[in-house]
């Protein structure tokens, strides 16, 4: 069997400077690779050796919180959940339930109506615009889909549907959610539409199942469900600023 | 290989393994001996950790993966990036800061509404990516990179996907790491020095960069524009989760400010015991930071398998069908409507999907296991870009893997995107720093013969004495493998199977 063998710094004996006298001069020659840990000074290797070790305690801690994390309920996040939560939050937050469990099965899409002032001074509302289709076409052929297209709306309005119940908000998500939304609709109007004169919104989602596969005996009912949220009265700041990026060239969906 | 020796860290290192067992060892217990293998196991362990940094062409693949992931998608967001992230957006700054002054997260875009400020910010982003894929100032760069990454998402945390995660974390573990060991203008500087002789310190850009870093901390902070990095407020110290003032990421670029000129000062006044202690706490920190990013990788896999595992479509086979009829996720409805219906594709993307993910941490356990599922994992990453429109996800996703890609195979392929880049620019084909040739470290036990660096190519630079330079970790491979092979298993498996 091999012989126990010097560390490699003698090991490479055959050029000067690695042979590792044990002053302080030769160590400015030395790498790290090569460099006899006895050669150290017992600070140095203190400093070593702490180094290890809060490394050890700094990483298994952060593995094991973001396993924790990720992990389902369970005894020890019934027990330390919330300290697991202040040290994830808000820069180590991670979700990996990719269509997980069960992959979303139905396309919902927001669809939007205005109520806007005519410059006769009378209301008028328009017909529901899907904001989703007008997604849907961004989509469509696009090799590199935009988060604007892919997630703006889609995002917010998982957003919305989050932090409401029964179409009441809950606490501060629920209101920045809701104007979030609005200003989403508002915004994609403003190509369609002069949206100063709108007055109220009104969105509404429409849920349609994905039909199952041909070769399933499952009978799923495709057809839409809406459902509709109360009118949102416009304010000001929920309009697009002046300067809004005319990026996406108007096209009338509907 | 008495304790004696193992007691001192690393002194033990070769003596290690084969002591413990002698030939003649006639006693039955499996259980023998296992103290002084515990010891040496762990004197090994510490020497793998603290004497190098390791994986180097993985960390430099995944650092110019994911510059270059963020890169292209800010280049393609571009015309949207007022939408997304600027002042134009319907996530407005008024509703951003309201959510920033609850959940705490890091983004100068809290600091200012202001449309030139966002443009600076932006296309300092872009800049910086650039730096980063071409590793110049890589240390400064990975930070900026966090900052400008952490900005634009935190700005607008509900426009991302599980792309942007992906990003957003690596991007905090990449300021851990040496990740410009090769593949990177800074090793070719480094190199270049070592050959000329120049002492590595001697670099006036290098410090007036680090001098101008701090001059904007300092002013962003002074003059209270860093609002969230502010020391004070008009009630005095604003006190942070530590009860000490500017504890929290104005502490953390302090930190990293402090720690990079004091890299500097060691290499420059105290070349000896101090510089080699840095460089130790440098390979710790950077294999600590590897280590997490393979195990968030792990992580990533298991939860997405697991999860999976308990869906009712995933178990009835059908449920790739279902974003192959969403409408958010088909550029191309009438090819993945018709995919959709072909039941027995369906069925083994489904089961396959789920095998590969919940088996991809224990395939770790098997090199060839790994490999086969890395590239089935590829596959099915591409194809996901191609058919759901999801490019920036899956490219980060194949970023991530990457970590976990043999060296044999990314030095070939370093030598294959080499080389036409070198012809384009004229070089001398033989530079001794053909980046993937250095440091190839984990190769050579993997390759033996193949070992991509001529021995005697550095051993001139080896003297330098500047020992952040690849070729110079390779002379001493070069040098290793040739004086009786001088183990692979000197290495943590996890990290050179790679």
């Amino acid at each position: 069997m091999q012989p126990p063998e010097e560390p490699r710094g003698q090991d490479d004996g055959a050029e000067p400077a690695a042979s590792g006298r044990d002053g302080a001069v030769s160590l400015a020659d030395e790498s790290p690779e090569t460099v006899r840990f006895s050669a150290l000074s017992p600070v140095s290797r203190l400093v070593i050796a702490v180094g290890v070790g809060l490394a050890t305690v700094l990483t298994s801690w952060h593995l094991a919180a973001a396993f924790l994390f990720v992990a389902p309920e369970n005894t020890v996040t019934g027990e330390y959940g919330q300290t697991i939560r202040d040290y994830i939050y808000p820069e180590l937050e991670q979700n990996w339930k990719l269509f997980a469990p069960n992959p979303l099965q139905q396309n919902v899409d927001v669809e939007v109506r205005a109520e806007y002032r005519t410059p006769d001074g009378k209301l008028e509302t328009t017909e529901w615009i899907n904001l989703s289709g007008i997604d849907y076409e961004h989509i469509r052929h696009n090799l590199a889909p935009s988060h604007t297209a892919q997630n703006m709306l889609r995002r917010a309005w998982d957003f919305f549907d989050n932090s409401h119940t029964d179409g009441r908000p809950n606490g501060m998500r629920g209101e920045l959610s809701g104007a979030y939304v609005h200003r989403i609709a508002l915004l994609r109007l403003s190509e369609l539409m002069d949206v100063d004169t709108v007055e109220r919104l009104q969105l509404r989602s429409a849920i349609r199942r994905v039909d199952a596969p041909q070769w399933s005996e499952e009978n799923i009912d495709t057809s839409a469900s809406y459902n509709e949220l109360d009118w949102w009265t416009v304010r000001d700041n929920d309009r697009p600023s002046g300067a809004l990026a005319p990026d996406k060239p108007a096209e009338d969906e509907q | 290989m008495s304790s004696d020796s193992a007691r001192h860290l690393g002194a033990g290192d070769q003596a290690a393994a084969e002591g413990a067992a002698p030939a003649g060892n006639r006693q039955p217990s499996p259980f023998a001996g296992l103290g002084e293998k515990f010891d040496s196991s762990l004197a090994r362990g510490v020497s793998n950790i603290t004497r190098r940094a390791l994986g180097p062409y993985q960390t430099a693949i995944v650092r110019i993966g994911f510059a270059f992931v963020w890169l292209a998608f800010m280049l393609r967001e571009f015309p949207h990036r007022h939408v997304l992230y600027g002042p134009d957006s319907p996530w407005g700054h008024d509703l951003a800061v309201r959510l920033l002054n609850d959940n705490h997260a890091f983004t100068v875009l809290f600091w200012s509404d202001d449309r030139a400020f966002f443009e600076l910010v932006y296309l300092l982003g872009i800049a910086v990516c650039v730096a980063l894929l071409l590793g110049w100032r890589t240390r400064l760069m990975t930070v900026l990179f966090m900052i400008t990454v952490l900005s634009l998402q935190n700005r607008s945390v509900f426009m991302g996907d599980g792309g942007d995660n992906v990003v957003h974390l690596m991007a905090l573990y990449l300021v851990l790491s040496r990740c410009s060991q090769v593949w990177s203008l800074d090793a070719r500087r480094a190199r270049r020095a070592a050959e000329r002789g120049v002492p590595a310190t001697r670099d006036p850009a290098g410090v007036l960069l680090w001098a101008l870093c701090g001059l904007v901390l300092a002013l962003a902070q002074l003059t209270g524009f860093a609002t969230t990095l502010a020391l004070f407020d008009e009630h005095g110290p604003i006190l942070s989760f530590w009860e000490f003032p500017g504890l929290g990421w104005g502490g953390i670029f302090w930190g990293l400010w402090l720690i990079y000129g004091g890299w500097w000062a060691v290499r420059r006044f105290a070349p000896g015991e101090p510089r080699l202690v840095g460089e130790m706490i440098a390979n710790i920190i950077h294999n600590a930071g590897l280590l997490v990013i393979m195990v968030q990788v792990c992580i990533i896999y298991s939860a997405a398998g697991w999860y999976k595992i308990q869906g009712s479509r995933w178990q009835d086979g059908t449920a790739v069908h279902y974003p192959l009829n969403l409408d958010y996720f088909t550029p191309w409805p009438d090819l993945t409507e018709q995919l959709g219906n072909v039941g027995m594709l369906v069925m083994v993307l489904t089961y396959g999907t789920v095998f590969v993910q919940v088996a991809f941490p224990f395939a770790l356990l098997n090199r060839k296991a790994k490999n086969i599922l890395l590239f089935l994992m590829i596959g099915e990453h591409i194809g996901i870009a191609l058919l759901l429109g999801l490019p920036f996800f899956s490219l980060a996703m194949i970023a991530m893997d990457s970590v976990f890609l043999p060296t044999v195979f990314l030095v070939w392929l370093g030598r294959q995107a080499g080389s036409p880049v070198r012809r384009l620019l004229g070089r001398r084909g033989a530079e001794p720093g053909t980046a993937p040739a250095a440091g190839a470290a984990p190769a050579k036990g993997v390759t033996g013969a193949e070992a991509p660096v001529p021995p005697q190519a550095a051993p001139a630079a080896a003297q330098q004495g500047e020992p952040r330079i690849p070729a110079q970790a390779s002379a001493e491979d070069g040098k290793g493998s040739g004086s009786g092979g001088e183990p692979d298993d000197r290495r943590p498996a996890w990290a050179d199977r790679g």
